[in-house]
Formats: structure tokens, sequence, C-alpha cells
């Protein structure tokens, strides 16, 4: 009797405590080394002249002295993906690239040269490189072809591609938008995420690392730089050959909706842990002179594998409506869209976000400032979508500027980890559901 | 019979641990606040790792460090700050009581600055009105019965003589008030600069981290999170503002009163060095890590350039001596290994960096914020690459695992700058 009654405690107290120590065993998104990294929102100006025009940087750093593939994948911002193209990474490498060099007037994709470091391996020294990368990876990007680049540069800023005929795969916007992601893969090919073959292909080691800077030279419209690290994704369990469906512990996975769903095991075969749903975002909306914020929000699609052109619009659509938005200013007091008190049930404001997205937290898709007067505070924002049947993934980062000189970019917290369960809507009442961090205990 | 219901019971135990842990595969765990990774989620403890305070200067140049903190909760809760030198010496600490869902920030310029306030008591003390969907100031179960009395009256002006001694504690490191003319508690530097810690606590009090009654005091809810600014308004050596998360320190396992001793399975602790003898794991906080990737930009004038900015680790204990807080600012304080990689993978060390009178040893003290062109880091190759990244395995020693945090600062022409967390090549548990 009081042995079973010190097993109980003890599994109890288990199930209480940290109970991994251990690195990459976890749903928590963190800035470490990873398997996949998310820049979840760019914006470039290819019309302008370099000096004025914004651009987006990213730097991709391998933590380790083997080489790496780096597949990186341009998306618009309803998640269709327009370009993919391989860094070749030797041992220690850094490389950065600057969009405006890929979407402007350059057109090129340009990469270091591949000399190897004294701490470095021979470039042939990744035993879980397929033995199509020898040759695939000794041809890698340069100048993109003018008739592709005008593909490219029309799908990041209509929507329109002469393939898709009528069908929008992206929004209507001046400058080119959306999201990269960068894959550690076994071979320089061009499949992209979006294809079930692309799983073949894909690589678990948590060595890359990496940055990004929106930078506005434009003294008018900006003259100012934010930078951020990229969202970090790590594969779990780490390691291992590509193609092979290894158990995961994960529920769901960041590229889920595009993997092959043979079984468990095929379904999580990206292994790379999934991106959180509720968010705290700091704000202030101060007005001309002062301190103003954009939120920009990244969004798990709803398209999956070879999805055709004219189901992208549903990435912008309906089914992308948010669970809730809460502004609370710096007297917590909250507001919420007028309408989301249901005075009628055909009386609703919806958020609706695409997958990539900046908006000034003074657009009217947030609930307004409250009438203290305070121009400062934060919003919960609960951007799991109802069409899922699951917590649907999403990032935010808040971008603040002020007086044409002051930038800054930082990721909003998740108030859960991508493991956690729907967070339900709230209200004003003061019992449950109420705004607040996940449970411990994933239910 | 009796058998068969323990039976139950151990099946039902199995259950609750295995539905969100798991006994093979990985990850192990899918809960929250269940793992050593420092990652940007809800806290009970939130670390500026570097701040500093031109507080000579008007405010219209004078550079500067916001803070912002968020209770994400209901329920209301107490964040104690504390303001620390550069080695590691609190010369500072006071409450903010936060109402729920409270946002609060704190511009240190205020404090430090001519106006040498702490926020104005009226918006941190609990006679503050609640919002609509904030519970009652009293709600927080956790909150000990003196708290009621000792949180309605909160910080405002700072005596004189107090921000007197403060001012020259963070800039020359002496620190009349408590330690005498005689005794340096830390380094000296134009502007104020050093460390913030933010903790949520069960009452208003001004224990420091540094003394072991502190961790009577000390709750475990992670319900903070925050942000900080650095800005730097001077046309001529700035125009430009970074920001960051703070550094969110979860506590694990979280939750329960305040002075009861709960097992955790970290191997150390954030405050591991200041917690009781008899509970050396008393504050359960997550550790730091100790190594790091951080890239750089070296550009030269006209260019990016890269300061890399620093938390460390101290070495002194709970109610140290004044003059121990040398030994943060000493060569005890060394940095086991740096190598830096240009954008062509060529590595250069501190041993390669040698010239013929002057052989780099790295030490840092507690914090601090450094170029990377100083003499310090190891020399950048001659390959005429201008920018790369930074390997760092921060510890103290082999021996000790001591930890770390490092965020990178670049900026140029005098209109842009970003700052960044550097890449932790491991948790603070490995």
């Amino acid at each position: 009797m009081r042995t079973a009654l010190l097993l109980a405690t003890i599994l109890f107290t288990a199930a209480a405590h940290a109970t991994t120590i251990r690195n990459d065993d976890s749903c928590d998104i963190a800035t470490m080394p990873a398997a996949t990294l998310l820049l979840p929102y760019f914006e470039v100006d290819f019309n302008s002249p370099a000096r004025t025009a914004r651009t987006t940087l990213f730097s991709v750093i391998n933590t380790s002295r083997s080489p790496q593939i780096a597949r990186v994948t341009l998306w618009t911002d309803w998640a269709y993906p327009v370009l993919t193209f391989n860094i070749f990474l030797t041992g220690y490498d850094v490389q950065s690239i600057n969009l405006y060099d890929i979407l402007g007037p350059s057109g090129t994709i340009t990469l270091q040269d591949r000399n190897v470091g004294s701490s470095s391996l021979p470039n042939d020294a990744n035993p879980l490189f397929l033995p199509s990368a020898a040759d695939a990876c000794a041809q890698l990007p340069g100048v993109l072809p003018a008739s592709f680049l005008n593909d490219v540069r029309s799908m990041l800023t209509t929507g329109r591609v002469a393939s898709c005929g009528s069908s929008h795969l992206g929004g209507i916007h001046v400058n080119a938008i959306g999201f990269v992601t960068i894959d550690l893969v076994a071979t320089c090919g061009i499949t992209m995420p979006n294809d079930i073959h692309y799983y073949d292909e894909l690589l678990y080691d948590n060595v890359i690392g990496g940055d990004w800077e929106i930078v506005d030279p434009n003294p008018v419209t900006g003259n100012y730089a934010g930078g951020n690290p990229l969202v970090h994704i790590r594969a779990i369990p780490s390691g291992g050959p590509a193609g092979v469906a290894t158990e995961t512990n994960l529920p769901y996975t960041f590229y889920d909706h595009y993997t092959p769903h043979q079984d468990r095991n095929t379904a999580r075969m990206d292994r790379r842990q999934p991106l959180p749903s509720t968010f705290v975002a700091r704000f202030i909306q101060g007005g001309t002179g002062a301190f103003n914020t954009n939120f920009a929000i990244w969004r798990e699609g709803l398209t999956g594998a070879s999805a055709a052109c004219s189901a992208y619009s549903r990435n912008n659509g309906f089914d992308m409506v948010a669970i809730e938005a809460v502004r609370f200013d710096e007297h917590e007091n909250p507001t919420v869209n007028s309408s989301e008190v249901r005075i009628s049930a055909y009386q609703k404001t919806y958020v609706i976000f695409p997958s990539a997205s900046s908006t000034p937290t003074s657009a009217g898709t947030f609930p307004p400032l409250s009438s203290s007067g305070d121009v400062g505070g934060w919003m919960y924002l609960n951007l799991a979508n109802s069409s899922t049947g699951r917590p649907s993934q999403n990032w935010v980062v808040s971008i603040m500027q002020a007086e044409g000189r002051y930038q800054t970019a930082f990721d909003a917290t998740p108030l859960g980890n991508g493991c956690s369960s729907t967070q339900a809507y709230t209200t004003n009442r003061p019992y449950p559901p109420v705004i607040g961090p996940a449970p411990n205990i994933t239910p | 019979m009796r058998m068969r219901k323990l039976t139950l019971l151990l099946f039902i135990c199995s259950i609750s641990v295995s539905a969100n842990t798991f006994v093979k595969g990985s990850p192990a765990t899918t809960n929250n606040d269940d793992s050593c990774d420092i990652a940007v989620l809800p806290a009970a403890t939130l670390l500026l790792p570097y701040f500093e305070v031109d507080f000579n200067s008007p405010q219209t140049t004078a550079m500067t460090t916001l803070f912002t903190i968020v209770n994400t909760v209901q329920q209301p809760q107490i964040a104690h700050v504390t303001i620390w030198t550069d080695w590691g010496f609190p010369v500072l600490d006071f409450n903010l009581f936060l109402t729920g869902y409270d946002v609060q920030a704190i511009n240190l310029y205020d404090i430090f600055g001519p106006r040498g306030t702490i926020a104005p008591p009226y918006g941190t003390t609990n006679e503050i009105e609640t919002g609509l969907r904030s519970l009652d100031n009293d709600a927080n179960p956790n909150f000990i019965a003196a708290s009621a009395a000792n949180c309605a009256q909160l910080p405002g002006p700072i005596p004189v003589r107090i921000l007197n001694d403060m001012r020259t504690a963070v800039t020359t490191g002496i620190y009349d008030y408590s330690c005498g003319r005689n005794v340096t508690i830390g380094g000296k530097h134009r502007n104020a600069a050093g460390y913030v810690t933010i903790d949520v606590l069960s009452d208003c009090t001004l224990t420091l981290p540094t003394q072991p009654d502190y961790y009577k005091e000390l709750l475990y809810d992670n319900v903070l999170t925050g942000d900080y600014m650095w800005i730097s308004p001077n046309s001529t050596t700035g125009n430009y503002a970074g920001a960051n998360p703070l550094v969110h320190i979860r506590a694990i396992p979280e939750g329960g009163p305040a002075g009861v001793v709960t097992a955790t399975e970290l191997p150390r602790t954030f405050y591991g060095q200041y917690n009781p003898p008899a509970n050396q794991a008393a504050d359960r906080r997550q550790p730091l890590p100790s190594t790091f990737a951080a890239r750089f930009i070296q550009g030269g004038p006209g260019a990016f350039n890269t300061h890399y900015v620093i938390w460390r680790e101290g070495l002194t204990g709970a109610n140290a001596a004044c003059n121990d807080y040398a030994r943060n600012g000493s060569s005890e304080m060394s940095v086991r290994s740096v190598i830096r990689f240009d954008e062509h993978e060529n590595p250069t060390t501190l041993a390669s960096s040698c010239l013929p009178l002057y052989c780099p040893n790295l030490t840092l003290p507690a914090t601090s914020s450094t170029e990377t062109g100083a003499a310090l880091f190891p020399l950048i190759s001659n390959s005429g690459d201008l920018g790369g990244w930074t390997s760092f395995d921060l510890s103290h020693s082999a021996a000790n695992r001591s930890q770390n945090w490092v965020v990178v600062s670049m900026s140029a022409e005098g209109r842009y700058s970003v700052a960044f967390d550097a890449l932790a090549l491991s948790n603070g548990c490995q």
C-alpha cells in the first residue's frame, strides 16, 4: 500500500517537474539552431533605386563544421510558393541575401564562393547528402531569366501569373510582399515545400540560424531599419537521413498540411515544431511625431499539397478568420471591434489576415483605442482559424517607428507553445475562458 | 479489491503523465514551461541584459534605455525590479504593482536623470482602479497578507542623496551609501551602465535577490512578458533606436506559494548563486546558456558596425561584502573560448590574434557592450571580409559552466540600428 502510494506520488511529481533538460526536446520556439527558418514577412520596393528602396535582408549561419544545403522558398502573401533556390553552406558558413538583389533590377541571386575554412570539413563531408548533391549543387543560382523574374514580381505584387489564368495567388500592393522559408535539405533541387516529394529531400539537423532586417532608406517615408532573429523551427527528434518517416511526439508539425498523410508518421514527416496561435503584442499609436506600430503577422495557410491556383484565395478568405483580438490600453481598459459585442447574429467585424501581412495597429481590422486617451498598451491576438481542426500556426512581430529615424522590430510573446490546444473566445466576464498563458499541462 | 483500486490509481497517474510527456521518443514533453529552452514566453523573471543612460545630457539628446512589462493574466502581480551595476552589485530595487492585464513602461532616464523619479506612484500601487477584465487588486491568493499595506505606497521621487550615490555607483563604481568611497562595485564609464532583473513576488518589500530571504518572497507564476529599447536621440552620435524582448526566464515547475521548497529537475538555476545553501534551486528559474553564435558586420565609417552586448553571471554569492564585487569585473571573469569566422569561414582566435607585445585574454564583467572591432576580440581575418559571425563559449572555465546572454546590436549611417538576440547553441541545462 505504502509502496503504491509512493509510486503514485512519484508519477504525479514527475508530471509537475521539468520533464526534459535536453536540447531540442520540447515544443518551445527558441532562438536556437534549427532545421527550418521562417522570415515571417518581407517587403521589397523593386521599382525604386537601391538608395531609396525599402528592402528586406536575411542572413543564414551554418553553426556546424559539416557542409549544409539550405533551400530558400519565397512565398506570396497568400502562401503560394513563387521561387526556390539553394544556398550551399560550407562548414561554419554565413550567407546574406538582400531580396532587392533578387527582385530588383539586377535580378540576381548572389552567393559567396565555396572555399572551405581551415576549421570546416570538406564540401562532400555531409553523409546525409544524397548522391545527386555533388552534381546538383555544382551549378547554383545566378541571374534570373527576365521573363521568369517578371512573373515572380507579378505574383508578389498583383498575385497574378499567366499560367494561373484569372486566379489570384496573392494580394495587390505596390511593393513585393510575402514570406520566406529556409529548410535544411539533402540535395540542391527545385522541389518546393508544397510538393509531397519535398519530404524525400528534407533533413533534420538543427544546425542553422539567422536574422532578418527591414531597411527603409527613403528619408521621406522611412530612414530607419529594424531587425530580428528569423523564427527558428527545430526538427524533433533531430537527425537522420532524408526520406525516412521517423516517429515524433509532436501533435502536428509546421509543414503538416503539405506532408504526405499516408499514416501518422508520414503526416508529421517534416518533424518541425508547430508555431503557436495566441500572442501578446505591444503597441504605441502616438500619431504624427511619435511612435506608431505595425503588426507583421504570419499565418499558416489552408491550401494543401499541390493545390490548384484557384484554391489560394482561401488563404485570404473567410476561412482565415481569427478567433479574436482584444486591445488593452495602459489602464487595462479592454476594447474589441464594436460589432464583436454581438447585438445581432449577423453583425460582426471579422479579423482576417492573409498568410503574411503588416498592418498598422490603427487600422480598422484591430479593435479601436479606448476613450481613456492612452496611446499605448498591448493587444491579445488569438489568430487560430476555425478551419484547420486544430490550432492554426502563426507568428507576430511588433514593428514600431517614429520621427523618420527610429524603428524597432521584436517578436510578440506567444501565450503558449505550438502544441498547446486552441484557446476559446473570451468575453468581458471575469470567469473562464479568460485571456492568459496556456495551461502548463497540455490538455 | 483495495489492490485493484491502487492499480487503477496508478494507471490514471500514468495517463496523466503520458498524455503530455512521453516515455520514449521526442519531444519528451509537449507541455508549456517544461523544458530548459529560453523562449519568449510568459515568465516569472525578466532580464534586461544591459542598460545605458546618459543622465547628464538633456532628454532631447540623452541616450536612454526603456523597458516595458506586461502582466498577461487577470490576477494582479507584484513585479520586483532590481537595478545592478555592470559588476553585478544591486544598487536600487523597487516594486511595480501590476493590476490584471496591466502594462507598465519605465524610462531609466526618469530614474537616473534630473527627475530622479520611479514611475508615478498612482500608476504602480494597489490603489489603482482595475480594468473591466481584471480581477480585484487583492485577488492573487499568493500575495501575503502584508502586501495590502506594503503595496499601497510605491515609489516616487528618489531622495537626492540616494540618487547621487546611485549615479556614482553606475558610472564610477563608488557607492558611498552602502560601501564607502574606497571600494568599487562597478566599472568606470561616462554613462550609467548595468542590467535589470524583474521578478514576480508575493509582497512589496525591498529585499534584494542577493539576500537569502528574497527566496521566501519569490513567486513562481510564469505571467510576465516585456521588451526593452535603447534610444540614442543625439543626431551626432546616434539618431536611432533598437529593441528586443527582455530575456524571459521561466520558473519550472511553475506556481505555488512563496517560501515553499519544491523540487525542480533543473540542474542549476538563474539565481543559484544567491539561493539559501539549504536549497540552491529555491528560485526554480531556468538557467541561461553559455555558448552562442553572434553575427557581426564591421564595415567602418558609413557602414554597419556591431556591438556585442554580453550579460554574464557574476562570481559573488549571497550577502557578499562590497569589496568582493571587484571579482565580477576582474580576470576571474575570463571567457573560455572565442572564435571569429569571416564570410569565407576563416577562423581567428584570441591566440591567433597575439601581437608582439600584446596577447588578448578576453575577460568581460557582468554586463558590457563592446564594439566587435575592439582589441578584446579576435582580430578579423586578413581576407578583406567585413562580416561574419563569432562563436562564444562564455563559461568562466571548463569546470564552471556559467550563465550568459548575448545581444547583437548593429548601427549605421546615424539612422539605422537593429538589435537581436544571438543564437544560443545550447540551453542552460546542458
